[in-house]
């Protein structure tokens, strides 16, 4: 909201010298937040008033003409191409060194002396486009008609000697007090301690009969309807003073009537409306709209209304939208001779869900939604009819002041507990600071005891932020001054918190997964769309479909963390060929309950590079399986899963297993091709993980436990082996130590080979087995049983020993 | 002919292998099929019967075609799953050359700066806690002093799930601020209270290099006996001045959240001002005393209870830090990115 500071010192003293970004500062900090201080007279820096003292024909063209101008104390020879000057004219000049925009397109330009077809000129002789105070050029601004002597700096003459304070609008939401400069000047008179100047107002009104009834239907939708006919009317344009004081606070001048009415709005901040006498059939209905009703509305075309819009109707027609726009066919224009005058109070609620499915925002909703006092209508009600008698002197009111409440003002009062101020700001403010603050923001203070007041809120307070102690702490706080709580670290009970180990245990795995096994971490979108999942042959009944989505893109909330991992992977190849990445996410299942099943997973791949011929299946396994052991989680059972993931190779895929649970906790597969194919990652091998790591967190831990050095020898020998290739290797490896736990220390696969040279359905694996003894040095004898041994395990499994 | 139908519908769904369902094809819609020959006998029939007949048959055909796709692409799926089943695939086997050749990997910026914040506050003796992403309007809004018809519940700022919505909870959303983990964390435990909740939510926003739709913030709260805004002042000064690892002045100034009262923003000291210039001020985050409506939603006496509460925006925090100028960076998953931090 733009606030004139030439406007507010008509209500509150602000010394010519002072500060306005230090005031704006100081408002800031009390009150809202100024977004911006807008100087506008320094657009008109180096522009004076100019007085033309003679004009010749330019020797050199025909269009141009060289002036004379005096601009106060020196003459200047200024050449223009403008046709409509004359000599004696006041014109607006922009002197050297000013910045104008030429013929009222592009970027400023500052001005330099210059010579024009041979001419010497000093300046310009400006159009309104030209200095940013129209958008379409129509010839140089004649300022014939102002008393300013020449070399008057021209943003005094033009009344833009003003400077502007723009108030963010968002931190006023819950101030329907501050939506006017009256309401501001209140406020700025309560920070800086001066004292606020009264309105002048209208009071007397005629008690002949009204000449348009009202009648208010909708009792809930409107606390307050005033009105009064004006008769002998005449609408023009408004005055300088009114123009500026619209127009620099960045709204347009329609006529003097719409022009008072805005002006009262922007200075008290209620908006008002003005009908057009003899375009309201009979008399003023405030109702409800009928369904499908259409109006014409002013500036926004025709819209219908439904059941639950307040309107103003009269006998036949809607008028207006009540608190929104008016329509077109009450509006004020040049034949306009008698005005019914429109100042009202509108349900907040209303107004602003109206507003909404009609899609139209005026500064009339922006205030109404705020929730006005209703005894402001009444003083806005007086503050308009006294301006259009002062702009329309011949103006008369012909009906009384017709008021029709529907609310019941009671004053409202809040108990004050002094020592709960103090404590909450955490400062020891003294009563009396505390009553003063009050009474600067025009609250009532009554003492009950040393330690209570009895506030009284004034109207303007009450209707939406002031109603209990913690509110009132609010406004002796900022008034006090924030800046001047002191800082201090709290006295608290000696409580520990508890560690959230899931948060902690976090920090380990990204620790491991990146640091040791060289994956980057990423974060993705929660959602993406159906023909993801599709692709990634997930089921949408699983998933939650967002109502609003923002693109089709992100349509469903992910069920797995994958599907966005492996379009991330496809974005990646195009400048990296290999890569590891990893992401820790929520995921979210439709169940047939209100929440969903909302949990934590840890998931990744492994992006082979094009050429490489590895396993990339066996890289991902041995990394988790090298997490789940710094996680010391051995609980976990290493196997086929069960049931292969929509997006796993059918033949390449195994799982981590909780016997307990029956829960497939982590699984690891190759991506199937056809899903490859879907996601354009077909031409590189890629193997993922992904675990659920709610699950995973509440695993127990196996204790660290230090096992005995053996001091005896180890002993180590080869076993060379052709076996079927559909025994697992883990089969192999755990019979091999289940000949003697004690003595087999490890088996450890150094040879791996099929294809040429061995049977088709065959492969040759060599092995190094590793005995030792913690209390003896084996003997050869016990060494040759054990290897024995080893040869008629692979041989039950179908083996075939070489070199036996 | 419905019997043909019947038929070959039949012997579709007993194809065994895509050579079967070849022969099927053909049996019925190859030049001398049995449909094609249905269709062949329309020439001799009447105008009207040509209609009626003709369409029937294409309908027919229709479903053929599509019982047969359908086949086609199971087969097509089977036998494929079956190539790459036909040869045994050890998961146990180990890897001959395990030595790890893996480059350097990198943890993301912003979860690097989150464990940042998370253990700076847990130094001060705050714990960390959590709630869910898919939230209920009542604790996203109602338990939080926003009624039903306070702007910041329009459309425009919420995702809404499609779901039927529950009389307490209203309908189910995305959240759009961590503050419903206050009410959460209340409920369960109860004051005193000392935590902080850093967490993902979701604005419905068009995205630009300002604005996300998904962004992380971190809210926290503090309830006890004799808490107020000083502490809170003391708190965060402390937090900032450890995280930038200098010592970080703070401001408060009004500001409104319905959960709040007082209501503040938080403005840090970001430049001192030179030769008579105001100083920059960076806005960081909304806090306040926590609103005495929001305390008995979460099941806490307001008369013995007081305390403050604050949200931030981490993502925001981390571009600062990271000087990212763009912070649709952030979920972009770019390796180029990532790989800087």
């Amino acid at each position: 909201m733009k606030i004139s500071i030439n406007w507010l010192k008509n209500y509150v003293n602000i010394p010519d010298n002072t500060d306005i970004n230090q005031l704006a500062e100081l408002f800031t900090t009390r009150t809202a937040e100024v977004e911006e201080v807008i100087d506008l007279a320094s657009t008109f820096d180096k522009m004076v008033v100019g007085k033309i003292e003679a004009i010749e024909p330019h020797p050199n063209a025909d269009k141009l003409q060289i002036t004379q101008t005096n601009v106060g104390g020196e003459i200047l020879k200024i050449v223009c191409g403008a046709q409509n000057i004359y000599i004696g004219q006041k014109v607006a000049v922009a002197k050297n060194g000013a910045k104008v925009k030429w013929h009222g397109e592009g970027e400023l330009v500052e001005l330099k002396p210059t010579k024009i077809r041979g001419e010497e000129s000093n300046g310009m002789i400006c159009a309104a486009s030209e200095i940013g105070l129209k958008d379409e050029e129509d010839g140089i601004m004649d300022l014939s008609n102002l008393e300013a002597e020449p070399g008057t700096s021209l943003a005094e003459a033009l009344q833009k000697n003003d400077q502007i304070i723009d108030i963010d609008n968002k931190s006023l939401t819950h101030r329907p007090d501050l939506w006017g400069h009256y309401g501001i000047a209140r406020e700025v008179a309560a920070i800086t301690g001066q004292s606020l100047k009264p309105i002048e107002l209208h009071h007397e009104y005629p008690s002949t009969e009204t000449i348009i009834p009202v009648e208010i239907k909708a009792k809930d939708h409107c606390k307050r309807y005033l009105s009064t006919t004006i008769e002998n009317i005449q609408v023009g344009p408004s005055p300088e003073w009114l123009k500026n004081a619209l127009e620099n606070t960045g709204n347009r001048s329609i006529n003097n009537i719409v022009d008072a009415t805005n002006f009262v709005m922007l200075e008290l901040g209620n908006p008002l409306h003005a009908f057009d006498t003899n375009k309201i059939k009979e008399k003023i209905i405030i109702r409800t709209a009928e369904k499908g009703e259409k109006i014409e509305t002013l500036k926004e075309g025709e819209k219908e209304l439904d059941s639950d819009m307040l309107i103003i109707a009269d006998k036949e027609k809607p008028l207006a939208i009540a608190g929104i726009m008016g329509g077109l066919n009450s509006g004020i224009n040049n034949e306009t001779t008698s005005i019914t005058l429109e100042a009202a109070n509108f349900d907040p609620i209303s107004t602003r869900k109206t507003s909404v499915k009609l899609g139209i925002r005026t500064e009339s909703v922006q205030r109404f939604e705020k929730d006005l006092d209703p005894l402001l209508a009444e003083q806005a009600f007086d503050r308009l009819v006294k301006i259009i008698l002062d702009l329309c002197p011949s103006a008369k009111i012909v009906s009384a002041k017709n008021d029709q409440k529907n609310f019941d003002y009671q004053i409202k009062t809040v108990k004050l507990d002094l020592n709960k101020v103090r404590s909450k700001i955490g400062v020891q403010i003294e009563s009396m600071e505390i009553e003063e603050k009050l009474k600067n923001l025009e609250f009532k203070v009554k003492k009950l005891d040393t330690h209570h007041l009895e506030v009284e809120v004034p109207s303007f307070r009450a209707t939406k932020d002031i109603n209990h102690q913690d509110d009132l702490i609010e406004e002796i706080a900022r008034l006090y001054g924030y800046e001047k709580i002191p800082t201090r670290i709290p006295e608290l009970s000696l409580t520990l918190p508890k560690p959230n180990t899931e948060r902690l245990e976090k920090y380990s795995i990204r620790n491991i997964l990146s640091l040791e096994c060289g994956y980057n971490e990423t974060l993705n979108y929660s959602f993406y769309s159906k023909k993801t999942l599709q692709n990634a042959g997930l089921e949408a009944s699983k998933h939650l479909k967002i109502k609003n989505f923002l693109s089709e893109e992100q349509t469903h909330l992910r069920t797995t963390l994958l599907p966005n991992l492996l379009i991330t992977a496809a974005n990646n190849l195009k400048v990296e060929d290999g890569f590891k990445l990893f992401e820790i996410g929520r995921t979210f299942i439709y169940q047939n309950e209100y929440f969903p099943l909302e949990e934590k997973h840890l998931a990744g791949l492994l992006v082979l590079p094009k050429k490489s011929k590895m396993e990339p299946f066996y890289e991902v396994r041995d990394d988790i399986s090298r997490l789940l052991e710094r996680l010391r989680i051995t609980s976990l059972k290493y196997k086929r899963a069960e049931k292969a993931c929509s997006m796993a190779h059918p033949n390449k895929h195994a799982a981590f297993f909780d016997f307990k649970t029956q829960q497939e906790i982590v699984q690891i597969y190759e991506l199937h091709p056809l899903i490859a194919k879907n996601f354009d990652l077909e031409k590189n091998r890629i193997a993922c993980f992904e675990i659920n790591y709610s699950l995973l967190h509440k695993l127990n831990r196996a204790d660290q436990k230090y096992k005995a050095i053996s001091k005896y020898p180890a002993v180590e020998f080869d076993i060379s082996a052709i076996l079927n290739n559909n025994i697992e290797y883990q089969t192999l490896e755990s019979q091999i130590k289940n000949i003697d736990k004690n003595l087999v220390k490890s088996v450890q696969l150094f040879d791996y080979y099929k294809g040429p040279n061995i049977n088709e359905g065959k492969i040759s694996m060599a092995f190094k087995i590793k005995l030792q003894s913690n209390d003896r040095t084996l003997t050869d004898q016990e060494i040759k049983e054990i290897q024995q041994n080893a040869f008629q395990v692979l041989q039950k499994l179908g083996g075939e020993i070489r070199g036996l | 002919m419905q019997d043909l139908l019947n038929s070959a519908l039949q012997a579709i769904e007993n194809a065994n292998n895509s050579n079967e369902l070849k022969e099927i094809e053909i049996k019925y819609l190859g030049k001398k099929g049995l449909i094609t020959e249905q269709l062949k006998t329309l020439k001799d029939l009447s105008e009207e019967d040509k209609r009626t007949t003709g369409k029937a048959i294409q309908e027919i055909k229709q479903k053929f075609l599509s019982a047969y796709q359908k086949k086609a692409s199971q087969l097509e799926i089977e036998e494929i799953n079956s190539k790459l089943t036909a040869e045994f695939f050890d998961i146990t086997l180990p890897r001959l050359n395990k030595i790890n050749h893996s480059k350097k990997g990198t943890i993301h910026p912003l979860n690097q700066l989150q464990q940042q914040v998370e253990e700076i506050f847990s130094d001060m003796g705050f714990e960390i806690a959590d709630g869910p992403e898919v939230e209920s309007e009542y604790y996203n809004f109602e338990a939080l002093n926003i009624p039903s018809h306070h702007p910041a519940r329009d459309m425009q700022d919420t995702f809404f799930i499609e779901n039927k919505a529950d009389p307490k909870h209203g309908e189910l959303i995305l959240r759009t601020h961590t503050s419903p983990v206050q009410i959460r964390t209340m409920e369960l435990k109860g004051a005193p209270l000392r935590i902080i909740v850093p967490g993902r939510v979701f604005r419905y926003e068009a995205t630009d290099a300002t604005h996300d739709s998904t962004f992380n913030q971190v809210e926290g709260l503090l309830i006890d006996k004799n808490i107020g805004l000083a502490d809170l002042k003391g708190i965060m000064e402390e937090f900032l001045s450890r995280l930038f690892e200098k010592d970080i002045t703070v401001r408060f100034r009004p500001g409104y959240f319905p959960f709040v009262e007082p209501g503040l923003e938080l403005d840090i000291l970001w430049q001192k001002g030179k030769n008579g210039q105001s100083d920059k001020w960076l806005e960081f985050m909304g806090a306040g005393m926590v609103h005495p409506n929001v305390l008995k939603a979460g099941g806490i006496d307001p008369e013995n209870n007081q305390g403050w509460a604050f949200g931030f925006g981490i993502t925001r925090l981390a571009m600062i830090k990271y000087q990212i100028a763009d912070i649709r960076q952030i979920h972009n998953s770019d390796l180029r990115f990532l790989k800087q931090f």
